[in-house]
C-alpha cells in the first residue's frame, strides 16, 4: 500500500454574491447547479460550488475571472483565491483520508462530482475526488497559510505507507504559486 | 492448575514457546497464552495482592472485568495480565506490593482491617493537623503501577471508519445480528475484545459440542459474508452522539461512525459474596470455562460449583469433561435447572438445592469450602458440611454489559422475572440483543440477535420482513440474592477496593444510603473496573437495606470510557494546526527566532550573533524610531466587504463612524459584543464608493468573520463579506525613513500632501499592485503595505534591497510591542480582559454613541458611567526590573489591579508600562504598588500615555524639504 503527496500549481480566482452565478455563466463558464459540487472546465480546469452564492475556479480561466470580478454588477464579489493545491492518491490515499478527516471519502458517489469541505488535520480544506486511469485522486486546496503544515503533515503520514512512492521530502509548499493577473 | 492436553479450539500454539519473567523468576508460555494462563500453566497461584490490604488474589473472571493481576510490564503499568499475551522477553511484577509479591511486607494490614473501616481516609482526613501525615501515609503504602516518564513515545494514529451498522460484541447474538443486517444489504462492523470472536458460544458448552459446532458454523458464515468486517482485540470504549463509537485496539482508536449500532456486549458474571471469596481458586465459573477451552488449562483437580442457574450447571459439566472432580453443586434454589443437574450428579457429584455457603477455607488458595442450607431469608443456617476442593466455581448471574445503551441515552429496568436490568426504552438506531438484553438461553440469543439485525436494517431504510419471535426465559439466569453475611467479614463485595458486605451496612447507617452517594462513600465501582463485577450486588444490598424494590433503588451512572484507554490512544498523532506567512522562509534566512503566536509561527526578534535576545530586541526598536524597519504583519485579519449597503454594516458593527469617510481614507475601528465588552479592533480603509477592506487583530481574525457573517446572516444587507486573511500577506514599513524607501520603488507621489498620514492607497510597489494603508502603530510614519499572498516574498526582498542603504531592519513581534507601548497603544486582550469596555481603556474617543445603532451601544450607555476598571499608563520606581505583565497591583491588602505591559524603553531610558486599575485608583499622577514575584513591592507612579510622541508629530512627518 502506498499514497503520495504532490503539489499542484495552477491559477485560482474565486466569487460570491447573489449574481454570481448568474455572471459566471454569461461569461461562458459552466455553473454547476447544486452547492458541493464542481464541473471540468473546457480548457482545463474546475469550477466548484462552494454555496448557493460563492464560486472557486482552478485553471487558465481564473486569471481573467478575477481581474473582472473587480469591475463586476452588484451582486459580484471578487474572492481572492492564493490556495495551496495538493494532490492526495495511491491506493493507500483512502488510508491518509481515514487518519486526517472524518469524511466517509469512500462513500461519495463520484459520477455526482462531490465537492467536500471539510477539516483535515484542523484546516479548512476543499476536497474533490477525481477519478483518474489509475485511480482516485483527492485534490485538496486550503489556506495558503496552513499550507506547509497540511502538506508536511499528509506527506508524513503518506510516508508510513509501504511503497516508497512519497517523495523523501515534503513538497514545497512555503511559497505560493503565483496565481491571478 | 495445569495444562490439559488438546483442546479443540484451543487459542495457544504449542510449537511456539515465549520465555518472559515475572517476579524476578523466568517462565515460559505459549503464543496465545496470556500472562495469567502462563502462569497458571506454570503452576504459579498467586498473582497479585488486593488494593487496600493486600491479600493474596488470582483470577476472578479471566475476561478483562477485574484487576486481581495488574502487572507492571517494563515501563508500562497496570497491564491487565489476564488479557494481555504473553510475549518474549516480557519483565514483569505485581504491582501494588513492598517487597515483592510473595513477601509483601504490607500484607499485615490485612491484620489490621477492623481499623480500616469504610470511609476511614475520608475521617482520617478530617484533622487538619494529621492531614500531612495520614496523606505521606497513605501514598506510600497505596496507587498501583508505576509511570516511567521516560518511557518512549508509543505513535498511535487514529482514525475514522465508516459503516451502516456496528455490532458490539461478537459473542452468538453478536454474530446472529451482523448476519441478519449484512443479508438485508447493510455493511456491518463487528468488534468484540476478545483475540478472538465466538464469545461463550465456544467456551459455555457444557460438556457437549454441539453448541461450539452451532457457533463455529455463524463465524464461518461471518467471515465468509462480504459486507461483514469484523474486528477483534477492539474494544468499543464509549458511546457519543450520532452512533458515534470510540473503538480501541492495541494500536489504535478508531472514531468508528455507524448509521445504527447493535449493542450485543453480553453481561458481566457476577461473584458470589461470601467470607474468603477472593482466595486464589474461586472464581467465576465462566473463567474456569474460559481457562479449559481458550488455554487449555484444568483450573484445578477437585471443585465446587456454587450456582444459582443453568450455567452454573455447563460448568460443572465442562470441569467435569475435562477431568476435574466436582465434589459437590451447591445451588442457591430449591429447584436445579432441570436435565443439567442430573447429567452433572451422574458422575458422583453432591447436589445440593437450597444450600448456600458459609465461607470457604484457606490462607494463599482455597482449600474447602462450608455450605450449609439456606432458611427462608437466604442466609446459611443449620450444620456446614465442609468440602476439601482446590477450587470454587461461582455461577449465581449477571450483569448486563449495558454502558453503550445507558451512555446512548437508553432507559433501562430491573425485570423480577430474571433479576436484571434490561433495556426499556432505546433510542432511534440502537438495539441490543443476547444476554445485555435478559435473554440467555442459546437458541433464544441467536433469535434475539436475528431481530437486532432485522431491526437495524429497518432503521436503515431497507425492507425487510419481521423479525424472529423470541421465547421468553424459563429460568432466571440471576439469583436476586446470592449474599452471605458472616461474622467475621471479609467477604468481598467489590474485590479492587476491598469492600465487604459490612461495608455497606456501615455507610447506610451512616446516611449514605443513596446509590451514588454510596458509590462515593465506599468507592464501589470506583476502581479499575468500574464495578463490572460490583456494582450489581451493591444495588442488591443497598436495596435489601433500604427495604425497596431494586428497580427504585436504581444505577449508577455510566460515562465513556467503558474500559480504559491508554492516553496515548485518545493523543494519536497530536495534530497541531499552524500556520505561517509567505515570509517565513525569509523570516528563517535572517536568523528568525520563532514564537507561537496562537496557531502563528511568528519572528519574535531576529537573531544577531554576540547579542543577547534583549539586545537584539532594542536594537530593532531603535532602528525603527531613528530609521526605517520592516515587519511581517501578514498574520493580521484581512477581510474586504463589498456592496451598497457595506458602510450601513460597518456602522453596526464597529463603535465608530465610518459612512462618513471618502474614498482613500482609514480610521481606526474598535468591536464590542453586545454587552459592550471589547473583542477586536483593527483599521479601516474604504477603498471605493462600495468596497472596503479592513484589519482584524490575529487572534480574532476567524472569530470576527465568522461573526460578521452571522450578522449579516441576520440584518441581510445588500453586502458580501470576503475573507482574504490568508490569502493577503501584509508587511509594515515604518521609520522616519520609511517615506524615502518606498518613494524609491514606486512612481506614485508618496509625499505627506499626496498620501497623508491615515490615507490608503492602491498603487504599484516594485511593479506589484498593493494596497498601502498609512497607520502609525508603532508610533512612526509608516505604510502598512498589503499584497496578494503570492507577490510577498518579491515585495519583501523589493522593500530590503531598497531600504539597504537606509539601514533597514526586520524587527519582529517583540519590538513591536515595545514600540506600540511607547506610543500608549493598547493590545486587545493584553491590556483588555473578559470585561473591559472601551470606556476603561482609553478608548472613548472611538465610541459615537450618538449614532443609532451599534452591537454593543445599549449595553455601553448602561455601563458607561460605572467603570469597574480603567488602563492607565506607569512609570515603575525602584525595583521597576522586577515588574512583569500579570503582576498585581495591591492596594492595603487587597487585589486593586494588574499589570498589563510593562518594558523598558531604550528611546525614553526608563522602564513604562499599562495597567488595569481600580478607579478610585486611576487618578492622574496618582501611586499603587506592585507585588512582583518574590513576594516584595515595587511602587508605581501613573503618568499620561502616551510615553512617546504625544503629538503624534511623528506620524505626520513631512519629508525634507
Amino acid at each position: 500500500m502506498s499514497a503520495f503527496v504532490q503539489r499542484t500549481d495552477a491559477p485560482r480566482a474565486g466569487v460570491k454574491g447573489p449574481a454570481a452565478a448568474e455572471w459566471l455563466a454569461t461569461r461562458g463558464l459552466p455553473v454547476p447547479a447544486k452547492p458541493n459540487t464542481w464541473l471540468p472546465l473546457a480548457a482545463g480546469g474546475v469550477i466548484g460550488r462552494l454555496a448557493y452564492t460563492e464560486f472557486f475556479v482552478e485553471g487558465d480561466a481564473a486569471p481573467d475571472i478575477e481581474r473582472e470580478a473587480s469591475g463586476a454588477p452588484a451582486g459580484v464579489y471578487p474572492v481572492l483565491r492564493r490556495d495551496l493545491g495538493l494532490v492526495l492518491a495511491g491506493p493507500a490515499a483512502l488510508d491518509v483520508l481515514a487518519q486526517t478527516c472524518n469524511v466517509n471519502f469512500d462513500a461519495l458517489d463520484l459520477a455526482t462530482r462531490p465537492l467536500v469541505m471539510t477539516s483535515m488535520v484542523g484546516v479548512s480544506v476543499l476536497v474533490i475526488p477525481e477519478q483518474r486511469d489509475d485511480g482516485i485522486a483527492y485534490r485538496i486546496w486550503c489556506d495558503p497559510t496552513y499550507g506547509p503544515y497540511l502538506a508536511r503533515t499528509l506527506h508524513a503520514i503518506a510516508a508510513e505507507e509501504d511503497g516508497g512512492l512519497a517523495p523523501a521530502r515534503p513538497p514545497h509548499a512555503s511559497t505560493i504559486s503565483r496565481g491571478g493577473p | 492448575m495445569k495444562r490439559l492436553p488438546f483442546v479443540p479450539g484451543e487459542w495457544i500454539d504449542r510449537k511456539t514457546i515465549h520465555a518472559f519473567e515475572f517476579e524476578g523468576r523466568t517462565y515460559a508460555g505459549f503464543a496465545g497464552d496470556t500472562v495469567t494462563s502462563a502462569l497458571l500453566a506454570s503452576g504459579v497461584t498467586v498473582l497479585g495482592r488486593s488494593f487496600k490490604y493486600h491479600r493474596p488474589r488470582s483470577v476472578l473472571s479471566f475476561a478483562n472485568h477485574d484487576v486481581n493481576v495488574l502487572v507492571q510490564s517494563g515501563p508500562t503499568p497496570n497491564v491487565r495480565a489476564d488479557a494481555t499475551p504473553v510475549a518474549d522477553g516480557m519483565r514483569l511484577a505485581a504491582v501494588n506490593t513492598h517487597g515483592g509479591l510473595a513477601r509483601d511486607h504490607a500484607r499485615w494490614l490485612d491484620k489490621l482491617s477492623a481499623f480500616l473501616p469504610v470511609g476511614f481516609y475520608y475521617k482520617a482526613f478530617h484533622s487538619k493537623e494529621w492531614f500531612p501525615k495520614w496523606e505521606r501515609m497513605f501514598r506510600a503504602l497505596t496507587g498501583l503501577g508505576r509511570v516511567d516518564t521516560a518511557a518512549p513515545t508509543r505513535k498511535t494514529p487514529k482514525r475514522y471508519d465508516f459503516c451502516d451498522v456496528l455490532v458490539i460484541g461478537a459473542g452468538p447474538s453478536g454474530l446472529a445480528a451482523a448476519l441478519a443486517a449484512a443479508n438485508a444489504g447493510a455493511s456491518v462492523v463487528v468488534a468484540d475484545e476478545n483475540a478472538h470472536a465466538g464469545g461463550s458460544g465456544l467456551y459455555n458448552l457444557g460438556g457437549d459440542r454441539t453448541t461450539e459446532a452451532r457457533t463455529l458454523a455463524l463465524l464461518t458464515a461471518v467471515a465468509g459474508h462480504l459486507r461483514i468486517r469484523m474486528l477483534t482485540g477492539t474494544t468499543a470504549a464509549g458511546y457519543y452522539a450520532d452512533h458515534w463509537v470510540p473503538l480501541v485496539d492495541a494500536t489504535r482508536l478508531t472514531k468508528m461512525r455507524a448509521r445504527a449500532v447493535i449493542v450485543a456486549t453480553g453481561a458481566f458474571e457476577q461473584p458470589a459474596v461470601f467470607r474468603n471469596n477472593d482466595l486464589p481458586g474461586v472464581m467465576l465459573a465462566s473463567a474456569a470455562q474460559r481457562l479449559i477451552y481458550r488455554h487449555a488449562l484444568q483450573p484445578g483437580a477437585r471443585a465446587v460449583v456454587v450456582t444459582a442457574n443453568a450455567d452454573g450447571y455447563r460448568a460443572a459439566l465442562d470441569l467435569q469433561a475435562h477431568g476435574v472432580t466436582v465434589a459437590a453443586v451447591v445451588d442457591l434454589r430449591d429447584a436445579p435447572s432441570p436435565g443439567l443437574a442430573q447429567r452433572v450428579g451422574r458422575h458422583g457429584t453432591d447436589l445440593l438445592p437450597g444450600h448456600g455457603v458459609v465461607e470457604a477455607l484457606g490462607r494463599q488458595g482455597v482449600k474447602g469450602v462450608r455450605v450449609a442450607p439456606l432458611d427462608s431469608a437466604g442466609a446459611p443456617t443449620g450444620k456446614a458440611r465442609l468440602y476439601g476442593c482446590d477450587l470454587v466455581l461461582m455461577s449465581v448471574g449477571w450483569a448486563p454489559a449495558a454502558a453503550p445503551l445507558y451512555q446512548a441515552g437508553a432507559t433501562m429496568r430491573y425485570a423480577e422475572r430474571v433479576h436484571q436490568f434490561v433495556p426499556a426504552a432505546v433510542p432511534p438506531g440502537v438495539f441490543a440483543c443476547g444476554r445485555v438484553n435478559g435473554i440467555h438461553a442459546y437458541d433464544a440469543r441467536l433469535l434475539d440477535g436475528e431481530r437486532a439485525g432485522m431491526d437495524a436494517a429497518r432503521h436503515l431504510g431497507i425492507t425487510v420482513g419481521e423479525g424472529p419471535a423470541v421465547p421468553v426465559e424459563t429460568e432466571p439466569a440471576s439469583h436476586p440474592w446470592p449474599i452471605f453475611a458472616h461474622a467475621r467479614g471479609k467477604n468481598f463485595v467489590d474485590f479492587d477496593e476491598d469492600l465487604q458486605l459490612k461495608d455497606f451496612h456501615n455507610a447506610a447507617q451512616e446516611g449514605f444510603d443513596n446509590i451514588e452517594l454510596l458509590k462515593r462513600y465506599t468507592t464501589v465501582g470506583m476502581g479499575p473496573s468500574q464495578g463490572k463485577h460490583s456494582n450489581m450486588n451493591a444495588v442488591r444490598i443497598l436495596a435489601r437495606i433500604l427495604g425497596k424494590p431494586i428497580g427504585e433503588v436504581g444505577t449508577t451512572t455510566a460515562r465513556p470510557f467503558f474500559h480504559p484507554v491508554p492516553l496515548s490512544h485518545l493523543a494519536g498523532r497530536a495534530f497541531h494546526a499552524e500556520r505561517v506567512t509567505p515570509l517565513h522562509e525569509r523570516h528563517v534566512a535572517l536568523g528568525a527566532k520563532l514564537m507561537n503566536a496562537g496557531v502563528w509561527l511568528r519572528p519574535e526578534y531576529y537573531d544577531v550573533p554576540g547579542q543577547t535576545r534583549l539586545e537584539a530586541i532594542r536594537e530593532e526598536a531603535l532602528a525603527v524610531r531613528q530609521g526605517v524597519g520592516l515587519i511581517d504583519v501578514g498574520t493580521l485579519g484581512k477581510i474586504e466587504i463589498h456592496g451598497p449597503q457595506a458602510a450601513e454594516f460597518l456602522e453596526r458593527v464597529y463603535t465608530g463612524r465610518f459612512a462618513n469617510m471618502t474614498v482613500g481614507t482609514t480610521r481606526y475601528g474598535l468591536m464590542v459584543d453586545e454587552s459592550g465588552v471589547v473583542i477586536d479592533d483593527g483599521v479601516i480603509a474604504r477603498l471605493g464608493e462600495r468596497r472596503w477592506y479592513f484589519t482584524t487583530t490575529t487572534s480574532g481574525a476567524a472569530t470576527v468573520y465568522r461573526e460578521l457573517t452571522r450578522l449579516n446572516t441576520m440584518w441581510r444587507l445588500a453586502c458580501g463579506i470576503v475573507n482574504v486573511t490568508g490569502h493577503m500577506a501584509a508587511m509594515n514599513l515604518a521609520g522616519p525613513k520609511a517615506r524615502e524607501v518606498l518613494g524609491a520603488l514606486t512612481a506614485s507621489d508618496v509625499r505627506e500632501a499626496v498620501f497623508p498620514y491615515l490615507a490608503a492607497r492602491e498603487l504599484d510597489i516594485a511593479g506589484i499592485p498593493t494596497r498601502a494603508l498609512r497607520v502609525g502603530f508603532v508610533g512612526e510614519l509608516g505604510y502598512e503595505i498589503h499584497v496578494p499572498a503570492d507577490r510577498a516574498v518579491e515585495l519583501w526582498d523589493a522593500l530590503m534591497r531598497a531600504g539597504a542603504s537606509f539601514g533597514v531592519r526586520a524587527f519582529g513581534v517583540e519590538a513591536q510591542r515595545l514600540l506600540r507601548l511607547e506610543k500608549g497603544h493598547l493590545i486587545v486582550g493584553q491590556d483588555t480582559d473578559g470585561l473591559t469596555t472601551p470606556f476603561e481603556c482609553g478608548c472613548a474617543w472611538a465610541v459615537k454613541m450618538d449614532k443609532p445603532f451599534f452591537v454593543g451601544q445599549r449595553s455601553l450607555a448602561i455601563v458607561a458611567k460605572r467603570p469597574r476598571q480603567m488602563l492607565v499608563g506607569f512609570e515603575p520606581g525602584e525595583g521597576a526590573d522586577q515588574v512583569a505583565e500579570c503582576h498585581l497591583v495591591i492596594e492595603q491588602g487587597d487585589i486593586a489591579g494588574r499589570v498589563t505591559s510593562i518594558a523598558w524603553s531604550p528611546t525614553l531610558g526608563r522602564h513604562i508600562g499599562l495597567a488595569m486599575l481600580r478607579p478610585d485608583l486611576a487618578q492622574p499622577g496618582g501611586t499603587f504598588t506592585i507585588r512582583v514575584t518574590d513576594g516584595s513591592t515595587v511602587p508605581a507612579r501613573i503618568v499620561p500615555a502616551p510615553f512617546y510622541d504625544a503629538e503624534g508629530r511623528r506620524l505626520k512627518m513631512a519629508e525634507a524639504a
